[in-house]
């Protein structure tokens, strides 16, 4: 207690210092006085009275120093006396502080603003309730597209019964369903799932109530639960939307509740439903086919189970099911069950690109620290003279060190200041390229974590730069002040110091450049990527007409759709410009999500080889030539490829260099395999191939060709069926005459997927054009830089060596020689740093393999290319300082 | 003159506590007087060492200053004990004599064996 006392009181004499000194000014003075009257007293002379009353005191001035260090905080006082002190020396030097606290500001605002994002993507805990217990299954086998090939309920019901250390196994499908609003149709992305979902994936409702196990079966009236993110942007926010009724795939629907925030995988969801909302998720098909796979699994970690041990049971259950249902499993295709932590498998797509990203901030922050660094060496030197004589007047040493900490501290506080301003701009434009790889973007927020990382990083900078600078040691001071010098030697370890911070700054520009430039590249070959079709003045809009419900069990309704597609098709073939239109699904560039097993008719597999499995498209006869895919072989579909007529089929390249390859297709048999046709609304009949299509891109100009099987758009279920128009010119122009088009003829369908095949591409190409353009920028910047810290360094060093170089000159020394000499001066650090670069970029250019396309990681063309680049800036910022040395007048300098 | 001694540390505050206990009120300069005589000259107390100590037992709320007139009519800063610093006076000058029990008992002279 008396302590908090005493410090309160300390507290309070920092503010009550003046009055504080007069007080004891006059107390001092009278115990002197007291002290003489008594010397007086016992005899002495006045005078002689009041000289040994001084003396005794010990010294007046002393004693009020003493007793103020006492009264008040002695360190905030000579800390605010340092900040004063600063400033002013700042003040001084404007254009220094200036170019530090620009540096600094780059540096720590972009490992702020990358920092956010990796924080809110991959470092935050999960939202949900002990989310680090949460595991997501991905079932996978060998062979192109089943990389994800999700479960089918008897599998999920078998690890739910054999997995011990999984205390909960939910199930989760992915349903497209179509909400009817007051403006129109819309179609939103819902997962079905199992009553226990939200209490295994931890996660309870902000408004009503989140489905239970009472939810499951049929019989059960059909309930929603909105997500919160859905819920904000459909609904405002508005809580009265729980327990009102909304038309969901033609039927009605209760909303039970609103989500807490959280983030989904794989897609991001707009609504959970619980299983009576599909007919599909309680017929046979889906709870008796064994292959019939399209639920994801999450599942909770049992109290005291470990990750490994639930891997273990998983795998031995698989390991079982393939072995009592061999005809669903090929042993060739290597079935595998992985168990994944949720948070790790919500940030997979972007981890790489994040670390790299933050590898790179990173690197910009070591050039800044470094070309600061140096700023701040030769700066010390100047202010030597002024250092030795403050240690003269009794500063410590540890007095000088906390000097310049503050003065660093206050050059790296405002440049985080400004890196704020930097980080809140950037943020933005991060937020949106996390978007298309992560689900957990909008946990993205510049918070107190984040300003703590970057506070740390400010006074971790500070405290670097402080302990580089060189002190005088304690007890020399004397010394260096009778020498008359107005510099302290250690002037070659210091230099040794600058210049490996120059060979450092090289070093990691040239990595940094190399890595920008390996991404540009990647960038400009996905740009030159061919998607398959033959013009971009290709327009696609997709027109669900159906539910999925309806499509399944309603041959009327089938029926009746394609007779108002065809409609559609025939209108928007006769918009002026329009050369064709076609109908198809899905559209041209996308990703079929209907993905079979597919034989060919008297053709072996090698043994070994797993079954392949092709995407199943559909097109009319106009298709082909709607959206400029060429025909390679054989002939498009016909008018007469009716319902009634025979089977036919168009494959693409990749499935016919599979199946018969050196030979012509067209003619050959091929035909839909596999348990899970027993169930499928598709036969497994022979069908022609009449045709062979060119590969498109679909799914990404990165993504590779997949077999696909293309079936007449009039001999397959009209699935979410769409319009491909193809224009002579500027097919973009041609949207709002489609779009009226397809709402007169289905006013209350959604209109999806408006977009141009030129706009396919971008959406392609452009996340990958921000991270080059983001590694490319902090590359100039960590090249202009380094250039600024070569030509600072060297013109430091030619003025540090003018005398010697007047001396070099008065004897004989041409202006050539002087300028060849700095010049080689600064090559010997380029080079060693290029040298150093260039390996640190071989091992960068390894790490970063996955995000390239088309381009080696150690690609030479783009290597040379930078460490010329690097010498030319290099040599250009050490000819600066080479003409200033060639310039010396040897007269002026001697004399000096 | 017998030998000088410099202040133990932690022992001033002790002593100043005491002089106000037995003498009440008084200034820096009667303390100093005081403690100088009870020490027979042994102990000299420039102000360097006294007025801090004075201002940390006032920030410690022991002792407590106002400004008097003193006996021959000069204006002077008279310290007295707070009703805390009375038994924080008692609190230490029984732990120092724990310790000095303590201290004598160990430097006690060796007894030799039997």
């Amino acid at each position: 207690m008396n302590a908090l006392r005493a410090a309160l009181a300390r507290i309070a004499g920092v503010f009550t210092r003046d009055r504080g000194d007069d007080d004891l000014r006059e107390e001092l003075l009278a115990h002197v006085e007291m002290e003489t009257a008594e010397n007086v007293r016992r005899g002495m002379h006045p005078d002689e009275a009041r000289r040994r009353a001084v003396l005794a005191s010990g010294g007046v001035t002393q004693a009020a120093e003493a007793v103020r260090d006492r009264r008040g905080l002695p360190w905030l006082d000579s800390i605010a006396a340092d900040v004063t002190y600063a400033l002013r020396s700042l003040r001084h030097g404007r254009a220094f502080a200036a170019v530090v606290v620009i540096t600094l500001a780059l540096g720590i605002g972009a490992n702020t603003a990358i920092f956010s994002v990796v924080r809110g993507v991959l470092l935050k805990p999960l939202p949900n309730r002990d989310g680090d217990r949460l595991v997501y299954l991905r079932h996978s086998k060998d062979g192109p597209g089943a990389d994800n090939l999700t479960f089918s309920v008897p599998e999920v019901r078998d690890l739910r019964n054999g997995v011990p250390s999984l205390a909960g196994v939910a199930e989760y499908s992915p349903w497209n369903g179509i909400l009817q609003g007051d403006e129109g149709a819309e179609r939103i992305t819902t997962g079905l799932v199992t009553g226990n979902y939200f209490e295994v994936m931890g996660l309870s409702a902000v408004h009503g109530r989140v489905t239970r196990p009472g939810d499951d079966g049929p019989g059960v009236p059909p309930v929603m639960v909105l997500t919160h993110e859905f819920w904000m942007k459909r609904f405002a926010g508005d809580a009265g939307v729980v327990g009102t009724q909304l038309m969901l795939d033609k039927r009605s629907v209760t909303v039970i509740g609103v989500l807490q925030p959280a983030p989904f995988f794989p897609d991001r969801m707009d609504a959970l439903l619980n299983m009576v909302n599909s007919d599909h998720h309680l017929s046979a098909m889906m709870v008796e086919g064994r292959s019939h796979r399209m639920t994801e699994v999450v599942a909770r970690l049992a109290p005291g189970a470990t990750l490994d041990q639930a891997r273990t049971e998983v795998e031995a259950v698989s390991a079982r099911m393939q072995d009592e249902f061999r005809q669903a499993y090929n042993p060739a295709a290597h079935h595998r069950v992985a168990v994944i932590p949720f948070h790790e498998v919500l940030g997979e797509q972007a981890r790489l690109t994040l670390w790299l990203l933050m590898g790179a901030a990173a690197f910009v922050l070591i050039i800044s620290v470094a070309n600061v660094a140096n700023l701040t060496l030769m700066r010390g030197v100047r202010r030597e003279h002024e250092l030795v004589v403050r240690a003269a007047l009794g500063a410590g040493v540890a007095r000088l060190r906390r000097m310049l900490l503050v003065e660093n501290l206050l050059l790296t506080l405002a440049g985080a200041a400004l890196g704020v301003a930097i980080a809140v701009g950037g943020v933005r434009l991060l937020v949106s390229l996390a978007e298309r790889y992560s689900p957990r973007a909008s946990e993205i927020r510049l918070d107190g974590a984040v300003f703590g990382f970057m506070l740390a990083l400010s006074v971790a900078v500070a405290t670097v730069l402080s302990l580089l600078a060189s002190l005088p040691r304690e007890g020399r001071f004397a010394s260096t002040i009778l020498s008359g010098a107005r510099r302290m030697s250690g002037g070659v370890n210091r230099h040794r110091l600058q210049r490996a911070l120059v060979v450092v700054q090289v070093a990691v520009s040239v990595v940094l450049l190399a890595g920008a430039g390996l991404l540009t590249r990647t960038m400009m070959r996905l740009a030159e990527v061919d998607t398959g079709l033959a013009t971009e003045e290709v327009l696609t809009m997709q027109v669900p007409l159906l539910t999925t419900t309806e499509l399944m069990s309603d041959p009327r309704a089938d029926a009746g759709a394609k007779v108002r597609y065809e409609q559609m098709r025939r209108e928007a073939a006769a918009l002026p410009g329009v050369i064709e239109a076609g109908i198809g699904s899905p559209l041209p560039l996308r990703r079929s999500t209907i993905v079979f097993d597919v034989k060919a008719e008297g053709r072996a597999l090698a043994a070994g080889t797993p079954t392949p499995r092709a995407e199943l498209r559909t097109a009319s006869p106009e298709f082909f030539r709607a959206a400029g895919i060429p025909l390679l072989q054989g002939r498009t579909f016909a008018i007469t490829d009716g319902p009634t007529a025979g089977n036919v089929v168009i494959i693409n390249r990749t499935l016919a260099d599979l199946f018969f390859p050196g030979e012509d297709p067209v003619g050959q048999r091929i035909a839909w395999t596999g348990e899970v046709l027993r169930f499928a609304p598709i036969s497994g009949d022979w069908r022609t191939v009449v045709g062979v299509a060119g590969n498109t891109r679909d799914g990404g100009l990165d993504a590779e060709s997949r077999p696909v099987v293309f079936m007449p758009f009039a001999q397959m279920l009209a699935l979410g069926g769409g319009l491909v128009i193809r224009a002579d010119s500027n097919v973009a122009a041609l949207i709002p005459a489609a779009t009226r088009i397809v709402r007169r003829i289905a006013p209350t369908a959604p209109i999806e997927h408006v977009m141009t095949v030129a706009q396919y591409k971008d959406r392609s190409v452009s996340p990958r054009r921000v991270n080059a353009a983001l590694v490319s920028s902090f590359g100039i910047l960590a090249v202009l830089i380094a250039a600024v810290g070569i030509a600072g360094v060297l013109a430091f060093s030619v003025s540090a060596r003018t005398n010697e170089i007047g001396i070099r000159m008065s004897l004989g020394a041409g202006s050539g020689r002087v300028q060849r000499m700095i010049l080689g001066e600064g090559g010997v650090l380029l080079a060693f740093g290029l040298a150093l670069g260039v390996v640190g970029a071989y091992f960068a250019g390894r790490v970063m393999q996955g995000l390239l396309f088309g381009v080696a990681p150690n690609d030479p063309a783009t290597f040379v290319g930078v460490a010329v680049l690097m010498a030319a800036i290099g040599i250009g910022a050490c000819w600066i300082p080479a003409r200033r040395a060639a310039r010396v007048d040897p007269a002026i300098t001697m004399r000096a | 003159m017998a030998e000088k001694l410099d202040v133990k540390q932690g022992t001033l505050a002790l002593m100043i506590l005491r002089t106000l206990d037995v003498l009440g009120p008084l200034h820096g300069y009667g303390v100093a007087r005081r403690i100088e005589e009870t020490s027979k000259h042994r102990l000299t107390l420039n102000y360097g060492t006294l007025y801090p100590a004075l201002v940390k037992l006032e920030q410690e709320g022991f002792v407590t200053a106002e400004w008097r007139q003193s006996e021959n009519n000069r204006r002077a800063k008279y310290y007295s004990l707070t009703p805390a610093g009375r038994r924080q006076l008692a609190r230490e000058a029984r732990e120092w004599n724990q310790t000095a029990d303590l201290i004598a008992a160990f430097l006690a002279p060796r007894r030799e064996a039997p």
